[in-house]
C-alpha cells in the first residue's frame, strides 16, 4: 500500500507548483512561510514535486526525504527530515532548472529601481544571493536571489521571488536587519551548510507579476579589494551559457534571447568586501543609466 | 583528384558578432558555435558552392587583404577538417 | 487523486476526454503523462481541444521540447553517418530516431534520448574503431560491464561523444543474445529500407516486432505504456496501407520466435488503446494478460509508480527473460559486490 501523500499548492512569479509529501511537517512550514503569496486557486500546476521516504519502511525510522517530482535527477541524494523544507524548495529548483520554457533560466540574483533591473550572476560563494537581499532592504525591489527569468520575446526579467537561502554568514547578517518573523527553521549542517530561509519584502511579494528591464549586470566576487573591471563580450556569453539551466533546451529562441541580453546590458565584474561598498560601486554604475 | 567541400546552408546558421569572436547558431544540431577568425570568413566566401582549398584561398584573398607571405591554402585546410568534424562543412565527392 | 494510469490512455485514445476535466484532474494527468514518458505524445493528441491557459502552456512547453529533441536527434543520426561514411555495410536506424527519420506518426511527440543503430555483428569491431576515431568513447571503463555487454548483450557498450555528449548504441540484434527468443538479425538486415541520405530503416514488420521485443524483453515493462503507444501507432500505420500487412507480420514473427509476443503486444494494444488488429492476429486472450494491464497502469496522480508487488514480480521476470539463471546470479553478484545498481533498474535512461 503506498503511504498517503499530503499536498499544497504555490505560485510563484509566472510558475505554480504543486508540493507533495509523506509528511505534514515540511508542507506546514511552506504554507507559513508562503502565506503572503496568492494561492492558485482553482488552477492547474506546472510542476509537481514529491517528498517521499527513500524507502518505504524509513518513513518511521530516521526518515529521509527523497526528492521527486514531474523533472528529476537519478542521484539526487535524500535529505534528514528536519530539512524537509529545504528538500522542497531543492525540489521547486529542479523543476524549474530541467523543465521550465518559458524564459531563458539565468542562475542570477535581481533586483529592481525605477523599472529597471540589476542582475547578478556568479559562482556560489560570489555573494549574489547575499547582496539582493541585503539591497532589498536598502531601497531595492527584491526580485529573485536564484533565478532571473530572461524573456524570449521582450527581453525583460520576470521575478521569481521564492524564499530566500540564506546561507552561513549571511544568516546572521540579515537576522541584524530583518524581523525575526520574517524566518524560517534555522537548519545545520545541510549539504549547503547551515541555511536559514528569508520571506522577501511585501511590494518583492506583492508585484511578482511585474517585470523590468535589464540595465546592468555584474559579476559580484566577495572578498577582494573593491574594483570594477570591464569583462569582454565573448567571455560574457560563455559565462552566462553556463550560468543558464536551459540555454541549450531552448535552441534557437535560447541564442536569440542571450545574444540579444549581451548586446543590450552593459557588463561589469566587481570585487567587494561588504555590502557598504557594494551599494557605493553599483550607485556609481547605476546613476548614469538612461 | 581535387578535394572539395560546401558549407552548410545559409538558412541553418544564424550569425551573430561579439568583440573578439563570432557566435554561430545552427539549426539542425541546436549546437552554437564560437569562432575564431578566419573561420567565419572561410564560411562567408564558400557561400554554399563546392570549391576545393586552392578555389577558397583565392576567394579570401580577394576578399580580404592577407598578408602576402603566409601559407593561405593551409591554414584553409585545417580550419576546414575542424568545421567538418564540427557538421559545418562538408566534403563533396568527385 | 488518480489511482492509475487509466486517465492517460483515455486522453491518448479519444483526446476530447479531457474537456471534462477539472484542474486537479489536469495536473494528475501532468504528472502521469511526464512520468510515463508520453506528455509529447499527448500534448499533439489533444492541440485542437479546450484545455484550461496554464494546461496549454505546459503542453507548447512539451511540444518545443520534443521539436528540439526531434531535431537533435535527426542531427545525431547524421553524425553517425558522417563517422561511418566509409563503412560499406547497411547502418540501420532504431527506435525513436528511426520514427522520425520514416516520418512516422510514432515519431510524433516521442521522447528520443539516445542514438541507437544496428549493423551486422561481424562488422562491429570496424565500426566500433570508426566511432572511436570520429570522437566518441567509452562511458564505463569498467571491465566487468564491458565483458557483460560483449558476451551476453545485444549491442556494444555505449559510446558517448566527448564534446556534444550524446550516447550511441550500436547494436547486431534486436534481442539480448541469452535471451529465449533468437531473432534472425541477418534477415533484418537484409530487408532493411533505404531512407534518402544512405541510412535505413527496418521494414515493416521488423520495426514492429522490434517495439515489441523492446516492450517485454527490457527492463520490468518501465516505460511500457510509452513502448505500447509506439506499437499502437506503428500497427495503425502499417496496417493501413497493405492488405497483406498482417499475414507478413506473422510469418516475420515466426521467423524471428516471437509470435507469443507479438500476440500479447496486440492483446495489450487492443485492451489499452483500442488498436484495430487483424481477424486472429491477436490470439487467445490470457489470464495473465490481466497482470500485464495492471502493471503497465501502475502509476498514481502524483507520478509515483504504484504496485510495488507486482512490480517486483516482472523485475524478476524481466532478468530471467534476458539471462539464464546462473548468468544472472553472477551478474547480481558482481552488481552487488560493487555496491552498484543492477541493469534494467527503471528510470536511470
Amino acid at each position: 500500500m503506498m503511504a498517503k501523500m499530503h499536498d499544497i499548492s504555490l505560485k510563484i512569479g509566472p510558475a505554480a507548483f504543486r508540493i507533495a509529501s509523506t509528511w505534514q511537517r515540511p508542507l506546514d512550514q511552506l504554507t507559513d512561510l508562503y502565506k503572503a503569496y496568492p494561492a492558485p486557486t482553482g488552477e492547474t500546476v506546472d510542476f509537481t514535486v514529491r517528498l517521499e521516504p527513500e524507502k518505504p519502511w524509513r518513513r518511521f525510522i530516521r526518515p529521509s526525504v527523497h526528492i521527486g517530482g514531474d523533472f528529476w535527477l537519478p542521484d539526487a541524494a535524500p535529505l534528514p527530515l528536519d530539512q524537509g523544507l529545504l528538500a522542497a524548495e531543492m525540489g521547486m529548483n529542479l523543476q524549474m532548472a530541467l523543465g521550465w520554457r518559458r524564459h531563458l533560466l539565468l542562475h542570477a540574483s535581481s533586483v529592481e529601481k525605477d523599472g529597471k533591473a540589476l542582475v547578478m550572476t556568479g559562482l556560489s560563494g560570489s555573494g549574489k544571493s547575499t547582496l539582493s537581499a541585503m539591497l532589498a532592504e536598502r531601497g531595492w525591489r527584491f526580485m529573485g536571489d536564484e533565478f532571473a527569468l530572461l524573456s524570449l520575446d521582450s527581453g525583460e526579467i520576470m521575478p521569481f521571488p521564492r524564499l530566500i537561502s540564506l546561507k552561513n554568514r549571511a544568516i546572521d547578517a540579515m537576522q541584524d536587519i530583518a524581523s525575526e518573523n520574517r524566518f524560517g527553521p534555522e537548519m545545520k549542517a545541510t549539504p549547503k551548510g547551515d541555511i536559514r530561509h528569508l520571506v522577501p519584502p511585501p511590494d518583492a511579494i506583492e508585484r511578482m507579476n511585474e517585470p523590468a528591464t535589464p540595465a546592468l549586470l555584474l559579476f559580484p566576487r566577495f572578498g577582494h579589494a573593491p574594483e570594477l573591471r570591464p569583462m569582454g563580450q565573448a567571455e560574457i556569453f560563455v559565462r552566462l551559457t553556463q550560468a543558464s539551466t536551459n540555454y541549450v533546451a531552448l535552441g534557437e529562441a535560447g541564442f536569440r534571447a542571450l545574444t540579444r541580453f549581451v548586446d543590450d546590458v552593459p557588463v561589469k565584474a566587481m570585487d567587494y568586501q561588504s555590502i557598504d561598498q557594494a551599494e557605493e560601486l553599483i550607485d556609481a554604475l547605476w546613476s548614469p543609466l538612461p | 583528384m581535387t578535394q572539395k567541400y560546401r558549407a552548410a546552408a545559409k538558412d541553418d546558421l544564424i550569425w551573430h558578432d561579439l568583440d573578439s569572436m563570432t557566435l554561430l547558431y545552427h539549426r539542425p544540431s541546436g549546437i552554437t558555435h564560437m569562432l575564431a577568425d578566419p573561420a567565419p570568413a572561410i564560411l562567408e566566401v564558400m557561400n554554399e558552392a563546392v570549391l576545393s582549398t586552392v578555389e577558397i584561398a583565392e576567394r579570401l584573398s580577394a576578399r580580404f587583404d592577407l598578408e602576402s607571405n603566409i601559407d593561405t591554402e593551409n591554414i584553409v585546410l585545417a580550419r576546414l577538417e575542424e568545421l567538418s568534424r564540427l557538421g559545418l562543412v562538408a566534403p563533396v565527392p568527385a | 487523486m488518480m489511482q492509475d494510469a487509466r486517465t492517460l490512455i483515455r486522453a491518448l485514445r479519444e483526446p476530447a476526454s479531457v474537456e471534462a476535466l477539472n484542474s486537479r484532474q489536469w495536473t494528475d494527468l501532468i504528472s502521469v503523462a511526464r512520468a510515463e514518458s508520453l506528455i509529447g505524445s499527448l500534448a499533439h493528441r489533444v492541440k485542437d481541444v479546450a484545455v484550461p491557459d496554464r494546461v496549454r502552456a505546459v503542453l507548447r512547453d512539451a511540444i518545443e521540447a520534443h521539436d528540439l529533441a526531434r531535431r537533435q536527434a535527426m542531427w545525431e543520426a547524421d553524425c553517425a553517418r558522417r563517422a561511418l561514411a566509409g563503412y560499406p555495410g547497411k547502418i540501420v536506424l532504431m527506435k525513436g530516431t528511426a520514427y522520425v527519420a520514416a516520418n512516422l506518426d510514432a515519431g510524433i511527440g516521442r521522447s528520443i534520448g539516445d542514438l541507437d543503430i544496428m549493423v551486422a555483428r561481424d562488422d562491429l569491431p570496424v565500426v566500433e574503431a570508426a566511432l572511436l576515431d570520429a570522437g566518441w568513447e567509452w562511458v564505463k571503463p569498467d571491465p566487468y560491464d564491458d565483458r557483460y555487454y560483449r558476451d551476453y548483450m545485444h549491442e556494444l557498450p555505449p559510446l558517448i561523444h566527448r564534446e556534444r555528449d550524446r550516447m550511441v548504441d550500436v547494436h547486431h540484434t534486436i534481442l539480448p543474445l541469452t535471451a529465449r527468443p533468437t531473432p534472425d538479425a541477418q534477415a533484418i538486415l537484409e530487408d532493411a529500407v533505404a531512407l534518402d541520405d544512405g541510412l535505413y530503416v527496418m521494414a515493416p514488420a521488423d520495426m514492429l516486432l522490434h517495439s515489441i521485443a523492446h516492450l517485454f524483453a527490457d527492463g520490468d515493462l518501465a516505460g511500457g505504456l510509452r513502448n505500447l503507444w509506439d506499437i499502437n501507432q506503428l500497427v495503425r500505420h502499417f496496417s493501413g496501407g497493405d492488405a497483406e500487412f498482417w499475414m507478413k507480420l506473422r510469418k516475420r514473427a515466426e521467423k524471428h520466435g516471437l509470435v507469443d509476443e507479438l500476440e500479447r503486444a496486440l492483446r495489450l494494444a487492443v485492451r489499452l488503446y483500442a488498436t484495430p488488429v487483424g481477424k486472429g492476429s491477436a490470439g487467445w486472450r490470457k489470464i495473465s494478460d490481466c497482470l500485464y494491464v495492471r502493471r503497465l497502469l501502475a502509476r498514481d496522480g502524483y507520478g509515483r509508480e504504484t504496485r510495488k508487488i507486482t512490480r517486483f514480480a516482472f523485475y524478476v521476470r524481466s532478468h530471467w527473460l534476458r539471462m539464464p539463471p546462473v548468468m544472472l546470479a553472477r551478474h547480481l553478484w558482481a552488481k552487488w559486490r560493487k555496491g552498484g545498481k543492477p541493469v534494467g533498474e527503471p528510470g536511470i535512461r
